[in-house]
């Protein structure tokens, strides 16, 4: 596979290099040629459409278009054009058919003709079945970021050239007072039910100190992230574009093994009938298969059919892609902080670039949180972060040659310490995109009562009117009935 | 032996008399299930919020449980009955063959209430298909769940082609004495069927159970299952090499001591005692004993290695799991089994088939409970411990005990089933009996002593 001729912005698919359409490199395209040239059929033929079978699993043309390319010349090869007219086939089950389809009518050409040429056909069967196999095999394995059908997603973000973000937050401990408006804020956002606290404020003591620490809990987005590579269906995922690490609600069995892979235990899962119903979430009067219907562009592009409804309706559900990963989970399937794609993607009244417990913090006047493009050295989380060590430098720099008194040392500790920055066990190499400026916990710190109590933000301290709590698990014991009426106000203690 | 060897009447009484017995057992256990099955519609309504799962981190419960823990328990026993099976053809270990079938059968009734175990676990099982299949060969690559789902399917397959080979020979040679309102049964089952097959099947049945013992323990329960736990970094409990062994002696054990039940209940309900000997049952609690002790040895390389000098999370883990009251339980249990198993092995005198079966029903117990708490507290102890709710707390609801009385049912109803169906011990048995009976009880008892 040539990797000389991408240096245009977009990435190009194996089947455009020069050398080679096929994934599995040139040797291997003319292995398959001689198979086809074995054959009484036209070898040419076969190799075109092969090479449209890929341009047609990366999902640059439609089956129609491919079987109109080809109906003719088909059917002045077989005989016969057997294959079935796709007006009525859903893009999601494109899969079922790639593999099969062509081989399958191809065979049933077959059928129809005489005994003879049948072990040819199976020859013939056999290149094509191993053309288009290995060739979404080899897409998807080589180039997850592009080619890979919509309902089958990436679990890593692309190559650095290749994405166009990758989110992240730079979040300053040091500037965190615990107040937990994050915390409210990403309720309000996302409607989250009692107790599954997307964004989560530590308290906590090291053993050697009295001094009150926080430490915030956002979910980490790791490039790496090891909820979504367990996932047995591909609902957990990463999106390949912008690295969010999300959850297809719709594709989500409910099975818990990406909280169990998560090393931040950031998930929470849909145990009973959410709090907020589906109605007060949804400003769109769509079904969700209505919304990945409609026609969608690429990444950012605000021009597509899907892109208008969704930014019209102030949409707070659904992504890019008309998938709904955004906003509280259903009942049976995982939750977790999002980042908020629907921000991310443009079309919500919010600006891209933000995310709902940044703007609280800032709201609040703390401006502990600072979510950007990781990638970008422009953006807000990179700024502050340069902006942060340089006021540290100066600080010291300052101190340099200096005796004493009259320095007015804000932010550091010690003049001799340089701000610390920290990822959350980094050594399990999940390279999560949540950096730290301050203290990291030792490894016996221990959590401590927080001083804004998690039960403040309940009831009509929220948009919602749910109750907040701390720990989750006394009020799921309550069962589907839900706790005793009297003691809604009254929080979970 | 004293007793005179069984005859192909013997096999076929399940199949042409009904006793009360019969009747009784099949009440009960239908009324459980279908009790069973409507609480399990009402989680179905509900969610899973009826069982007292929750969030792990700052939820203060433990996500997996029961149903997963139920669910090892059941693959255990599935996969160590099927290598009983295997390791009678593969090396003519003849004085089990009265049980091999029964093994197998244990097999794909166990391998059938795992399935359902996962799907009574999932947030929304009416997605398991359209949700499983087509990301398949993208997670296949990439999720331990998917490799369980795929070597499970691979595995009742081998399981059914192999038992659906082996009673071709019996139903064919038994035909005429078999009902003839089950003729189309038979019909399907003997498709094709001729006398020069035999030799062939015996070979595939021989190839089919290499298959099996290659697979068994270096793939399923010595390897996917285990994997589903052990290749996750984030919990300390779960860590480690030794998973794969582990796993495998205890899916050994409880499926020696599930054949023992099993028989035992066929020895009592059909007067089997010259097929299904003493001898026979001695040498199965043998093996219990041995496998119990393997699985012993196993549990004091993990608990060695977790107090002496591990990091502090991978401590912390072993010794909640070793001061955890149900742990110390479960092991005692296994000691005091083991105690009988080696007494009647060295005096005769005590061994009685009662006490066998009380030692087998005790192991499973054992072995399910060693399974639960396995999966849960590997989860109440992660290395990220920051949380105060974690350890959280988590005791099974009724819902989930629930299901142990149901599935344990369904497998009952499943063989209860399948006696009137086809002769649960081999054609061959009972005619290998005729042939080399007195060769082949010395033999053996030279072996097993």
């Amino acid at each position: 596979m040539s990797t000389e001729d991408t240096q245009d912005d977009e990435p190009r698919h194996p089947y455009e290099t020069e050398d080679s359409f096929h994934p599995l490199g040139e040797e291997w395209e003319d292995r398959m040629r001689e198979e086809l040239e074995d054959t009484e059929y036209d070898a040419d033929l076969g190799m075109q459409m092969a090479r449209d079978a890929q341009r047609l699993v990366a999902g640059e043309i439609s089956e129609e278009e491919f079987y109109a390319e080809y109906h003719d010349d088909v059917e002045e090869e077989f005989e016969a054009d057997d294959r079935p007219l796709f007006d009525d086939v859903d893009p999601a089950e494109w899969d079922d058919i790639e593999d099969e389809s062509v081989a399958e009518s191809l065979a049933e050409a077959d059928l129809q003709g005489d005994e003879t040429s049948r072990r040819e056909m199976m020859k013939k069967m056999g290149a094509g079945a191993a053309f288009l196999g290995y060739g979404a095999y080899a897409t998807y394995d080589f180039q997850p970021a592009d080619g890979a059908p919509d309902n089958v997603s990436s679990i890593r973000p692309a190559p650095k050239d290749e994405r166009e973000h990758r989110w992240g937050m730079v979040i300053d401990l040091q500037r965190c007072d615990g107040c937990l408006s994050c915390v409210a804020g990403c309720i309000d956002e996302n409607g989250t039910s009692t107790g599954a606290n997307w964004m989560y404020v530590f308290t906590y003591e090291n053993h050697d100190s009295e001094q009150e620490n926080f430490l915030v809990r956002p979910c980490q987005h790791c490039s790496n992230a090891p909820c979504a590579k367990v996932c047995p269906v591909r609902a957990r995922h990463t999106r390949a574009k912008d690295g969010l690490v999300l959850t297809d609600y719709e594709t989500c069995i409910g099975c818990r093994y990406c909280q169990v892979a998560c090393p931040y235990g950031v998930n929470y899962f849909q145990w009973g009938e959410p709090d907020v119903e589906m109605s007060r979430l949804e400003h769109l009067d769509m079904r969700p298969e209505e919304v990945r219907q409609l026609e969608g562009g690429d990444y950012d592009d605000r021009d597509s059919e899907r892109y208008q409804a969704l930014s019209d309706a102030n949409d707070h559900v659904y992504d890019h892609r008309g998938r709904w990963t955004d906003s509280r989970p259903p009942q049976g399937t995982m939750g977790k902080c999002t980042m908020c794609p629907s921000r991310q993607d443009g079309h919500t009244d919010n600006p891209k670039g933000t995310v709902a417990c940044m703007d609280a913090c800032d709201a609040a006047g703390m401006s502990a949180i600072h979510f950007g493009d990781l990638d970008d050295p422009e953006s807000r989380a990179n700024r502050y972060l340069e902006r942060r060590t340089e006021v540290e430098r100066t600080v010291l720099e300052k101190w340099e040659g200096e005796e004493d008194e009259d320095l007015d040392i804000e932010t550091t500790a010690s003049p001799t310490s340089e701000i610390s920055t920290f990822r959350l066990l980094e050594d399990l190499g999940t390279q999560p995109n949540i950096v730290y400026l301050g203290n990291k916990p030792g490894p016996n710190a221990e959590q401590s009562e927080p001083p804004t109590p998690y039960e403040v933000y309940s009831g009509s301290s929220n948009k919602w009117g749910v109750e907040v709590v701390d720990e989750r698990k006394e009020h799921l014991d309550y069962g589907p009935s839900g706790p005793p009426e009297q003691e809604g106000e009254e929080g979970g203690e | 032996m004293a007793t005179s060897p069984g005859e192909p009447e013997d096999i076929l009484r399940p199949i042409l008399n009904t006793s009360k017995k019969y009747y009784i057992a099949f009440g009960i256990a239908a009324a459980v299930a279908l009790l069973w099955s409507a609480v399990y519609g009402w989680q179905l309504e509900e969610g899973l919020i009826v069982t007292n799962l929750a969030d792990w981190g700052s939820g203060g419960g433990s996500p997996w449980g029961l149903y997963i823990g139920a669910f090892i328990w059941w693959v255990g026993i599935a996969h160590g009955g099927i290598i009983l099976s295997a390791a009678v053809r593969l090396f003519g270990m003849k004085r089990y063959q009265p049980v091999a079938r029964v093994a197998e059968l244990l097999t794909l009734g166990a391998l059938s209430m795992a399935g359902l175990y996962i799907l009574v676990h999932m947030g929304r099982p009416d997605r398991l298909v359209l949700s499983v299949v087509p990301a398949y060969p993208w997670t296949v690559r990439t999720s331990p769940l998917a490799w369980d789902v795929t070597v499970i399917t691979l595995y009742f397959v081998m399981t059914a082609t192999y038992l659906g080979l082996t009673i071709r020979y019996d139903v064919y040679h038994l035909r005429d004495r078999l009902p003839d309102y089950l003729g189309p049964f038979y019909s399907l089952v003997t498709l094709g069927y001729s006398e020069t097959e035999e030799e062939i099947i015996e070979r595939m049945v021989w190839w089919l159970a290499l298959g099996i013992i290659v697979l068994a323990p270096l793939l399923l329960h010595g390897g996917v299952i285990p994997w589903l736990f052990s290749l996750i970094p984030s919990m300390p409990g779960w860590d480690g090499g030794v998973q794969g062994p582990q796993f495998l002696t205890i899916a050994l054990t409880s499926a020696i001591a599930g054949v023992i039940i099993i028989s035992y209940a066929l020895r009592w309900g059909y007067d089997w005692d010259h097929i299904l000997t003493d001898a026979m049952f001695r040498g199965l609690t043998n093996w219990l004993g041995l496998f119990g002790l393997l699985f012993l040895w196993l549990q004091l390389q993990q608990v060695i290695n977790g107090v002496f000098a591990e990091p502090v999370a991978g401590k912390t883990a072993m010794v909640a799991r070793i001061t955890q009251p149900y742990y110390i339980v479960a092991i005692g249990t296994v000691i005091v089994i083991l105690a009988y198993v080696f007494a009647q092995a060295v005096d005769q005198r005590q061994f009685s088939l009662v006490r066998s079966l009380t030692a087998s029903f005790l192991m499973l117990f054992a072995t399910l409970t060693e399974k639960v708490l396995f999966v849960f507290e590997g989860l109440l102890y992660p290395h990220f411990s920051l949380y105060e709710a974690v350890p959280g707390h988590y005791f099974p609801s009724i819902v989930e005990f629930s299901s142990l009385a149901g599935t344990i049912s369904l497998c009952t109803l499943f063989f209860l089933v399948i006696v009137k169906l086809f002769p649960v011990v081999e054609l061959h048995a009972v005619e290998d009996h005729h042939d080399e009976h007195e060769h082949e009880a010395v033999h053996d008892e030279e072996v097993t002593s």
